[in-house]
């Protein structure tokens, strides 16, 4: 399945840079620059007993390369939008990536299509924190309950957590299109076993 | 040791672990019994970056170091110490040295101890370098947590070493001890360790001969395997070639030593040492092949077609692999390796996986090829390709031999082109720029410096040293105008609200970009001195002035070039110039004429790389109609997957001292202005046999090219694209001649040239057709029109790339900077 995530912002979750014991030269390694072009990492979440292999497409961050993204908004079964709480302008952002992702997507049930959100680096000192958890959690809720997360990549802090429910959620909306109509909560859709774990 | 008679100076070291002593002198070193006295145990050998993989996972790697430590040997106390006895009885000295590895962070202040003798010139060092003594196992049964082990080599039995010739992935040691179990296998991340770089290139370097005797790359276990033989007897088994057995006993040789076909060896030994004298004969292409990668390759095939039915690659899958009697033990044992474990969890794709796999596998037969070049190139004359029949490029034609064209330019040489009175150029612009295109600049000598900014554009051709003087004054002076005018406006506030928001948001883009670019360059690495913005997500970390200095340059491009502003990729572009020409001044200028021609990379429209995805399209249907093919069964004609080396030519995919050999290979234009589109292909054609064996949707072959990143040799690829130019150059002028086609309409409109428009130093005037939108001349509708080139037109596009006139946004150039 494929899952739509500026994943550099969390990417000491997947290649972590900044291990116990790093050393200088580890904190600058390969995967520690501007996203160019566009990549993908995956990732296998165990859903209801499923392995689920979960592809995590990143693409640059500078609206300049936006349109370059589109050629993999589609397909998308999942879009996580991902702000930094400590930046109110990333936050108020939020609505317009999303807008953004469904125009260009144009996926088949606009309403009900999966979103995650995820506030990262909670690590910073409280004082810097520009949103807080009450706003983000109402911005969801009147964006049709969205799931919320709040995490810290570099502190791998329930990371983990989001993309169990990213993966659920996703997968749902797979079978969802599969069976090509009965468009439900996302959420809520029971999942068949007798499919194997999808092939991305 | 030719450059140096004496040992490099090493700083007295602060700890009383450091002895000026020589290398056979036995002093005051200790035993490990005796540890709790303080002494040490002598340093004979070490390597840095091997690492320890706990589990598959690589974010669990432990990196460390492996090291042959000599103790006392053992006194005739008691020891409470279960030695194999029987070993130390026969060899006493084996027993004294101890083969050992420790993990990085476990070191403490012996980390510098281990780095300097890692780095010594001579090895072992002359001088005794003593460290703490490590703990000695004889046995090692799976204790969490602590790895570090060291090994008498009188308890060693034998070292499983696998060379890293089946890819990219490491070379792995396995100790098995004579107790019969086995501390945890070492991985030499090569790439990362200094001085097996050194060595590598020492190696390179004097003997011309990148490959080891026996024809596999130099790596960090034959540092290992030498250092062993010094002290102990090490002798390859001939029944397993990657088992070596340390102090064989007689039945040893025996079971292990002599081969199930003995005469096959030593036929292989004749062929050996007469290979040379007999290059015809049937059999001297398996002259020391290693029988593993042998047997890899008679079956690969077979096994590759059988994995490549599996379209989902699970762990699970591959546990059954493993478990499979029916899979050869080669294979087998290939999927237990945990790097390859690693790989599998990160990239759930059969092919892709395969895809690697196949391609290290024929890149291993490349080197081998290469190899036969090397010894017997008079008798090789075409390399089996792709492409169809590549030619060796025809380099002997003309009056320079190979090694004259690909010798490197010198600073002296460069500065014998210039006439010593006025400085200006002697020879013709097209004899510098085919010296620069075949031999690079020295990197070490400075040339750079100064012919970078020629090759930039900075400075005319034609120009004396007065005016290029007098130039790069008022260019000064015009950076510190221009630097001013954001300065004065940060500080005043004088901009609207809008311009103000704007321009913040810039700053604080390159304030990222610059803090994570080429980091790992000495030159950018430091954080030595505050931040001075204490607002900046770094503010905590630090910065060091050529950091500051790349802002400052960022910026006031921003500032020369409103319209398109700082673009994500511009401080990859700027690094090198900036380290190569270390004043911010001069690489900013340097900086504002490489823009200038990759400016159409960054437009808002991103017309200019799709302009270029294009033309990389029409000339891949042209060179390569089957992998066009293929790629577009894949989805992948967009060419997507090219998109971040094309837009800051390579410098993701190449390491940094590649780059500056690539880029100014590029400035020249001496073939073409696009010869990075030549390069691309190249890459692509190096790759084409896996690409179609194994890659069948677009995020696999993106997946495969972004991993391509760092493992790409450079000169390998530029020779081929070379002789790829050479031979598109060559289909272009075919079909116009054998069809007599009406040129196509572009260029009639806009030049007066002849058709084949390849005249040295002559190029058909091309504006630039950034944003053409014209027909794709060559069908793209199905394989009829693509296999019949006869039927092909050549598009504006390509017959583009037979110039050499840079293509700039509107023309630009840095006279429309004149202030």
């Amino acid at each position: 399945m494929l899952v739509l995530a500026q994943w550099s912002h969390l990417r000491p979750f997947s290649t972590p840079n900044e291990s116990a014991g790093s050393q200088v030269n580890k904190k600058f390694s390969a995967s520690y620059k501007a996203t160019i072009g566009a990549d993908f990492l995956t990732k296998e979440v165990l859903v209801n007993d499923r392995l689920v292999t979960m592809q995590l497409w990143d693409t640059a961050g500078q609206e300049r390369f936006q349109s370059l993204g589109v050629a993999f908004y589609r397909g998308a079964d999942c879009c996580v939008l991902v702000y930094d709480v400590n930046n109110s302008k990333s936050f108020e952002a939020l609505d317009s990536w999303r807008d953004e992702f469904l125009v260009q997507a144009n996926p088949r049930d606009p309403e009900g299509f999966p979103f995650v959100v995820i506030g990262n680096k909670i690590d910073v000192e409280e004082s810097k924190r520009m949103i807080s958890s009450k706003r983000a959690m109402t911005f969801c809720q009147s964006n049709g309950n969205l799931p919320y997360f709040e995490t810290s990549a570099k502190e791998a802090l329930n990371v983990e957590q989001a993309f169990e429910v990213i993966a659920h959620n996703a997968l749902a909306q797979e079978e969802t299109e599969e069976y090509n109509g009965d468009f439900g909560d996302p959420i809520n859709i029971p999942l068949d076993g007798d499919r194997d774990s999808c092939a991305c | 040791m030719p450059n140096r008679l004496t040992p490099p100076p090493s700083p007295p070291s602060p700890s009383t672990s450091f002895y000026d002593v020589s290398d056979d002198e036995e002093s005051d070193y200790n035993t490990v019994a005796h540890s709790k006295s303080g002494k040490g145990v002598k340093l004979l050998f070490s390597k840095s970056k091997v690492y320890v993989h706990p589990t598959p996972s690589s974010k669990d790697n432990i990196p460390g170091f492996i090291a042959l430590v000599q103790q006392r040997p053992p006194p005739r106390v008691v020891i409470d110490r279960p030695l194999a006895a029987s070993s130390s009885a026969e060899n006493v000295d084996a027993s004294s040295f101890l083969l050992a590895w420790v993990p990085e962070s476990a070191l403490g202040d012996a980390y510098s101890t281990y780095v300097k003798v890692d780095l010594s010139e001579d090895s072992p060092p002359r001088q005794t370098y003593l460290v703490p003594p490590l703990p000695t196992t004889t046995s090692y049964n799976d204790s969490v947590g602590l790895y570090a082990f060291a090994v008498p080599l009188s308890a060693i039995y034998s070292l499983l070493v696998r060379p890293p010739s089946l890819g990219w992935w490491f070379g792995s040691l396995v100790i098995n001890t004579r107790a019969g179990d086995s501390p945890p296998a070492l991985f030499f991340h090569d790439s990362e360790c200094e001085s097996t770089i050194l060595q590598k290139k020492k190696r390179a370097r004097e003997s011309f001969d990148p490959f080891g005797d026996d024809g596999s790359m130099f790596w960090g276990g034959d540092e290992v395997l030498r250092w062993l033989k010094r002290y102990v007897e090490v002798q390859r088994s001939a029944a397993d070639p990657t088992v070596y057995l340390i102090n064989p006993s007689e039945e040893d040789k025996l079971s292990f030593g002599q081969p199930l076909n003995a005469t096959k060896v030593q036929r292989r030994q004749s062929n050996a040492q007469s290979a040379s004298a007999q290059p015809g004969s049937s059999t001297p292409r398996d002259a020391g092949m290693d029988p593993f990668m042998k047997a890899l390759k008679e079956t690969r095939w077979k096994v590759l077609e059988q994995l490549s039915k599996i379209t989902t690659f699970t762990r699970r899958t591959a546990n059954e692999i493993v478990d499979n009697p029916r899979i050869p033990p080669q294979v087998r044992r290939l999927m237990k390796i945990p790097e390859i474990q690693t790989l599998q969890d990160e990239f759930d794709s059969a092919r892709l996986y395969l895809a690697r796999w196949a391609m290290s596998i024929a890149e291993q037969s490349e080197r081998e090829r290469n190899q036969r070049i090397w010894t017997a190139r008079d008798v090789l004359g075409t390399e089996n390709s792709a492409v169809g029949d590549f030619e060796i490029l025809d380099l002997e034609t003309g009056t320079m031999s190979i090694q004259d064209k690909r010798r490197t330019v010198t600073l002296k040489e460069w500065k014998g082109w210039f006439s010593p009175n006025d400085g200006r150029l002697q020879i013709t612009v097209d004899e510098v720029k085919e010296r620069i295109f075949h031999g690079g600049l020295d990197p070490n000598d400075g040339v750079r410096k100064e012919a970078w900014l020629f090759l930039l554009g900075l400075y005319p051709w034609g120009s004396t040293e007065d005016e290029r003087k007098a130039m790069m004054n008022s260019r000064r002076d015009q950076y510190v105008r221009l630097k001013g005018a954001w300065w004065e406006r940060m500080l005043d506030g004088t901009s609207s609200a809008e311009e103000h928001d704007w321009w913040r948001e810039q700053k604080s883009r390159i304030e990222k970009d610059v803090h994570r670019t080429d980091r790992t360059i000495p030159l950018f690495a430091g954080e030595d001195i505050p931040h001075p913005d204490p607002e900046s997500p770094f503010a905590d970390a630090g910065t060091n002035v050529h950091l500051e200095q790349m802002k400052d340059m960022l910026l006031t491009y921003n500032e020369l070039n409103p319209d398109l502003g700082y673009v994500q990729g511009m401080s990859d572009l700027l690094a090198p110039i900036y380290a190569v020409m270390q004043d911010d001044a001069v690489a900013f200028w340097g900086f504002v004429c490489f823009m200038n021609r990759m400016e159409r990379n960054f437009l808002r429209d991103q017309s200019g790389m799709r302009a270029q995805l294009l033309t990389l399209n029409h000339l891949v249907q042209l060179m390569d109609p089957q992998l066009y093919l293929h790629l577009q069964s894949a989805d992948s004609t967009n060419f997507f997957f090219f998109f971040r080396m094309l837009l800051v030519w390579y410098k993701r995919e190449f390491g940094w001292t590649d780059i500056l050999r690539l880029w100014e290979t590029l400035w020249t234009d001496y073939l073409s202005s696009n010869f990075h589109l030549f390069i691309a292909l190249a890459i692509l054609e190096k790759h084409r046999d896996v690409i179609m064996d194994h890659l069948k949707h677009f995020d696999e072959v993106l997946k495969y090219i972004n991993e391509l990143s760092n493992v790409i040799e450079l000169i390998p690829i530029l020779t081929r694209a070379e002789s790829l130019f050479r031979r598109f150059e060559r289909t272009v002028q075919a079909i116009d001649k054998k069809n007599n086609f009406p040129l196509p309409s572009l260029r009639q409109r806009k030049t007066g040239d002849d058709a084949s428009g390849i005249d040295k130093g002559k190029s058909p005037q091309q504006a630039a057709a950034v944003s053409s939108s014209s027909s794709i001349a060559i069908s793209s509708n199905g394989s009829q029109a693509i296999g019949d080139r006869r039927d092909a037109v050549i598009s504006p596009e390509l017959r583009q790339l037979l110039s050499k006139e840079v293509i700039t946004v509107g023309g630009k150039d840095t006279r429309n900077y004149e202030v």
